[in-house]
């Protein structure tokens, strides 16, 4: 019987800087993994301890990932500070459910991202991309502080160039090298900015837990429903298996439930937001 | 089942064939003595060979819970980065637990409900360490003042999933096999077979206790008639959670609680170069750090959302799930309480806060 606590070995052969605080980083995996966009792995520091992540990278079968991550915290301090090329460190996974793709089909899909928020929807991000001719349209709005807390940038200009395919990026506060929006991201979300049907589409949010609640209180205020509105939720967790029991939203469990939940199976219970 | 009459000084007997069996644990009353005040705790030792003599099996349940014998602290889960190591391969001596009342039973049979008939995960671990143990039951012959088993709709008798019960009556105990296992131990003591009037005692006794726990819980029926949809509902009540004011966040409760299971899991470094090993430690929904998030965001913050989080996930959470509530009755949680919280008057007084306001 396998050993869900044990994790197998990853070997860091890639680290890059994406803004001041977040870096991504390139594993070659000591087995194969097959994941789909949204599930997530639980990375191991040696000896310090485990948090989840969700893959940046394309999903499916893989024997590389990349996993992008802000340094926030006791494990991700160390990643930032200490891990170097070459360092070995262990990944458990993938654990939940991840988005609801087969959903998506024939749709137009409004993803939301803010900060490292689209670090995840990166990865569903390619998945649709890879099914782009059964998609009506993939629109991508993204917000971030400042121009340098961008990811992915070297990438924006592929992503816009995709068919179907529109980026929207917006940063909170004004900057001397940008010409674009300035507001938080709902601020693309209005209704004469949003060139989306919304009667026919679903959403994907993944940011910080104030960003998800004032994206849901916009994209209700445009017409969406609960049902259309798919949200990557942020608790903290440890077993990710269901069992530890602190990551719960009412009976939802977002390790095996989740991490990406529907709001409209969400929104009656406590603590959703605040 | 056959009911045998196992006369009093035949107890010793009975307790040296399970010496054979494997470690025992009884629960076992003791004389606790400090400067302050002498009284009786009933607490679970490791058999002593010395006190065989003497033992009563106590008439209620124990201070401290039997949990620990399938979520020990702490429990090693792995060991890396190379996985020769597999701590169930380590654990094959029998355990016997003697002296289990019904609450301590029910509460491993909803611990298994979450760790070995949840079909989406069946933990190794816990699963390996149940198979060892041998569970020596009996009946409740007093209520414990904070008891309330009743209230959930359990007694505070067993009728199924033991090895062996046992149920105290005038110079002895009736005792009864439920699994193979128990079948064999009776063999082993050749016991007499009861008599209808030692049945109809035993009976007498159960609906004594029984009579005893109603009376003592009787103001609190109502608030644990659906607990449920009292705790979702009431969830927002503000005055409702009063009583829980006075919580410390001490987690006392979710120690001592038979089925309170959430865990973390911790790891600790041997060393450059070496393994690293990981353990699975007891945590408590009552400390800020189980829901905190690096970054300082907690979605159960302050306090009150943190107390509330126990009853939601007792009554309501595990409901939703497995269509049981997650609390034996057994009241370990008020004994320990340093706020002096009683799990009832919190229930109840949501229940009364709600009635004023629907009217």
């Amino acid at each position: 019987m396998d050993n869900i606590y044990y994790p197998f070995e990853a070997e860091v052969t890639d680290i890059k800087k994406e803004t001041p605080t977040i870096k991504t980083f390139h594993f070659k995996l000591a087995k194969p993994v097959t994941f789909k966009a949204g599930q997530f792995m639980q990375l191991t520091v040696p000896g310090i301890g485990e948090a989840p992540f969700t893959p940046s990278s394309r999903p499916g079968e893989v024997q590389e990932m990349e996993i992008t991550i802000l340094k926030t915290g006791r494990v991700t301090d160390v990643l930032h500070n200490e891990v170097k090329v070459g360092d070995r460190l262990g990944l458990r996974g993938p654990f939940g459910k991840g988005y609801p793709i087969d959903k998506f089909i024939g749709k137009e899909i409004l993803i939301i991202g803010g900060g490292v928020g689209l670090a995840p929807l990166r990865s569903l991000i390619y998945a649709l991309f890879d099914r782009v001719d059964d998609l009506k349209k993939i629109s991508i709005c993204y917000g971030t502080k400042t121009t340098k807390d961008q990811c992915f940038k070297d990438e924006y200009d592929k992503w816009a160039a995709m068919p179907k395919t529109s980026l929207n990026l917006t940063i909170d506060v004004l900057c001397p090298d940008w010409e674009g929006t300035v507001g938080v991201v709902t601020c693309l979300l209005e209704k004469d900015r949003l060139d989306v049907d919304v009667r026919n589409s679903y959403t994907v949010s993944c940011g910080p837990q104030i960003m998800l609640k004032f994206v849901t209180i916009k994209l209700m205020e445009v017409g969406f429903k609960p049902e259309q509105i798919y949200l990557s939720m942020n608790r903290r967790m440890s077993c990710g298996v269901g069992k530890c029991g602190r990551c719960n939203i009412g009976p939802y469990y977002l390790c095996k439930d989740g991490p990406d939940l529907c709001y409209a199976d969400i929104k009656d219970y406590p603590n959703v937001f605040d | 089942m056959k009911v045998y009459f196992l006369p009093d000084e035949k107890l010793k007997e009975l307790i040296k064939v399970l010496k054979g069996l494997g470690k025992v644990f009884w629960s076992r009353e003791r004389e606790i003595t400090s400067a302050r005040e002498s009284r009786t705790k009933i607490k679970i030792e490791e058999l002593e060979e010395d006190a065989i003599q003497d033992y009563r099996i106590p008439g209620f349940r124990s201070y401290d819970s039997f949990k620990t014998f399938l979520l020990p602290l702490p429990s090693k889960v792995a060991e890396y980065p190379d996985d020769e190591w597999i701590d169930i391969k380590n654990i094959k001596q029998k355990t016997v637990l003697l002296g289990l009342k019904a609450c301590d039973l029910c509460a491993f049979s909803l611990l298994d409900k979450v760790f070995i008939e949840d079909p989406e995960f069946i933990d190794p671990f816990y699963k390996r360490r149940r198979q060892t143990l041998i569970l020596i039951t009996s009946d409740c012959t007093r209520a414990g003042k904070s008891c309330f088993c009743n209230l959930l709709g359990r007694t505070p008798y067993v009728t199924s999933n033991f090895d062996l019960n046992l149920s105290e009556i005038k110079d002895g105990y009736l005792i009864e096999s439920g699994s193979e296992i128990g079948e064999n131990i009776l063999k082993n003591l050749s016991p007499v077979e009861s008599n209808e009037e030692q049945i109809q005692e035993r009976d007498k006794n159960r609906k004594n206790v029984m009579e005893e726990l109603t009376a003592q819980n009787a103001d609190f029926v109502e608030a644990f008639s659906n607990p449920d949809i009292l705790v979702s509902e009431g969830y927002k009540s503000e005055e409702g959670w009063n009583l829980g004011r006075t919580c410390v966040s001490c987690g006392a409760c979710t120690n001592v609680c038979p089925v309170c299971y959430c865990f973390t899991l911790f790891d600790r470094s041997q060393g450059e170069g070496k393994k690293s090993k990981r353990f699975r430690v007891w945590d408590s929904c009552q400390f800020k750090g189980f829901s905190q998030m690096a970054g300082g965001l907690n979605p159960r913050f302050p306090l009150m959302e943190q107390f509330k989080n126990r009853y939601y996930h007792k009554f309501f959470r595990f409901h939703e799930r497995y269509n049981e509530y997650k609390c034996t009755g057994c009241g370990r949680c008020i004994d320990n309480c340093l706020g002096d919280i009683d799990m009832r008057e919190v229930l109840s007084g949501i229940k009364i806060e709600r009635e004023k306001v629907n009217g």
